[in-house]
């Protein structure tokens, strides 16, 4: 094997981005980037203090959950992503939400974790026939990852909801199965 | 034509009137309840949606109750947000009722909901008669939701209008 093999190689088998269902003993994981002021700000929770807190959450909320998943890099959660439908009624569509650990932004993690979620949730949720994302106008990151996963941006949503006390632009963005 | 639309309160004395287009499958096709074939149901749902409902009216022509319009607001973090419905007697189409009713609306439903900033609707692709209403009425078209909902057991595209409480009344 030549040092070019090699090298890709290695690059590869670091950057393996997985899902998996959470655990209870992904606490110290979780907390990394529920602790994080830089994630935070862009989410509509507080930036957690506590780990017993974080505990709390995973318990009610992440473990719960009809869809959420770990995002791992290399076996080790580096962040979330979930699917939820917007009320019990409205089963055909559903919201994408996801946060990586701010020291592993920009390496295409989200992207790729967003591209595993749609190679499989049309066929895990029975009725779905759209995923969505709203994503705030000052958050392009977002949006490029969402656009290079193949969403369409279908409108700027003026005065959408009340973020961190803010009423805030929203941009809605969405994927339909012949979309792939 | 100004003032012969009128919006007031629902009481339950209405029912008769209202029933008419209620049970009328025109009315009903687009909206999301099914035809009504009953007055009692009918007056069960006036006494626990529409008297109780945060801003709903009876839309009057020439003082006679022929449809009505209602502004349901979110909560929490989506309080800022309220959806426009309205639905109009077949009778009545086409004379510029519905479009007098939703300006008549965003006349005052600001400052009726508190926290109100922006008001939207949800108008299927194929209706419209609808669009024109909120077009004529100064809303913006924010874009077409692709696959959004699911009418009557059909998956539709449906497109989404907006009016925000700084948008100019027409």
């Amino acid at each position: 094997m030549d040092e070019k093999t090699s090298e890709v190689n290695q690059s590869r088998q670091f950057h393996e981005v997985t899902l998996r269902e959470f655990e209870l003993t992904d606490v110290d994981d979780y907390f990394v980037w529920a602790s994080d002021d830089r994630v935070s700000p862009w989410w509509r929770w507080d930036t957690f203090t506590l780990k017993e807190d974080v505990l709390a959450f995973m318990e009610k909320t992440v473990l719960p959950h009809p869809w959420m998943r770990a995002i791992c890099l290399n076996g080790r959660p580096v962040g979330a992503i979930w699917v939820t439908h917007r009320t019990a009624e409205h089963q055909c569509c559903a919201e994408l939400g996801y946060v990586i650990a701010s020291q592993y932004w920009g390496r295409g993690i989200a992207t790729e974790a967003v591209n595993l979620v749609l190679g499989t949730i049309f066929g895990d949720m029975e009725g779905l026939e759209r995923l969505e994302a709203l994503v705030l106008v000052q958050n392009v990151g977002s949006q490029k990852v969402l656009e290079k996963a193949g969403f369409t941006k279908e409108g700027t949503l003026k005065k959408y909801l009340i973020h961190k006390g803010k009423i805030s632009d929203m941009v809605m963005y969405s994927f339909i199965p012949a979309d792939n | 034509m100004d003032e012969e639309v009128t919006l007031r309160l629902c009481n339950l004395a209405d029912v008769d009137d209202l029933y008419e287009f209620a049970s009328d499958d025109k009315v009903s096709a687009w909206c999301r309840w099914d035809t009504y074939t009953s007055k009692e149901d009918l007056l069960n749902y006036m006494k626990t949606g529409m008297i109780p409902h945060p801003w709903m009216r009876v839309i009057c022509y020439r003082g006679r109750p022929v449809g009505s319009i209602s502004v349901t607001p979110y909560t929490g973090a989506d309080r800022c947000r309220a959806e426009l419905g309205y639905v109009l007697a077949s009778q009545f189409w086409g004379k510029g009722i519905a479009t007098k009713a939703v300006k008549l609306t965003l006349e005052t439903v600001f400052k009726d909901l508190k926290d109100l900033e922006r008001v939207e609707a949800l108008v299927d692709v194929n209706n419209f008669g609808s669009q024109k209403v909120l077009e004529k009425s100064g809303f913006t078209k924010d874009g077409v939701l692709r696959r959004f909902w699911i009418h009557k057991g059909r998956v539709r595209d449906m497109i989404l209008y907006s009016f925000i409480s700084t948008d100019p009344l027409v």
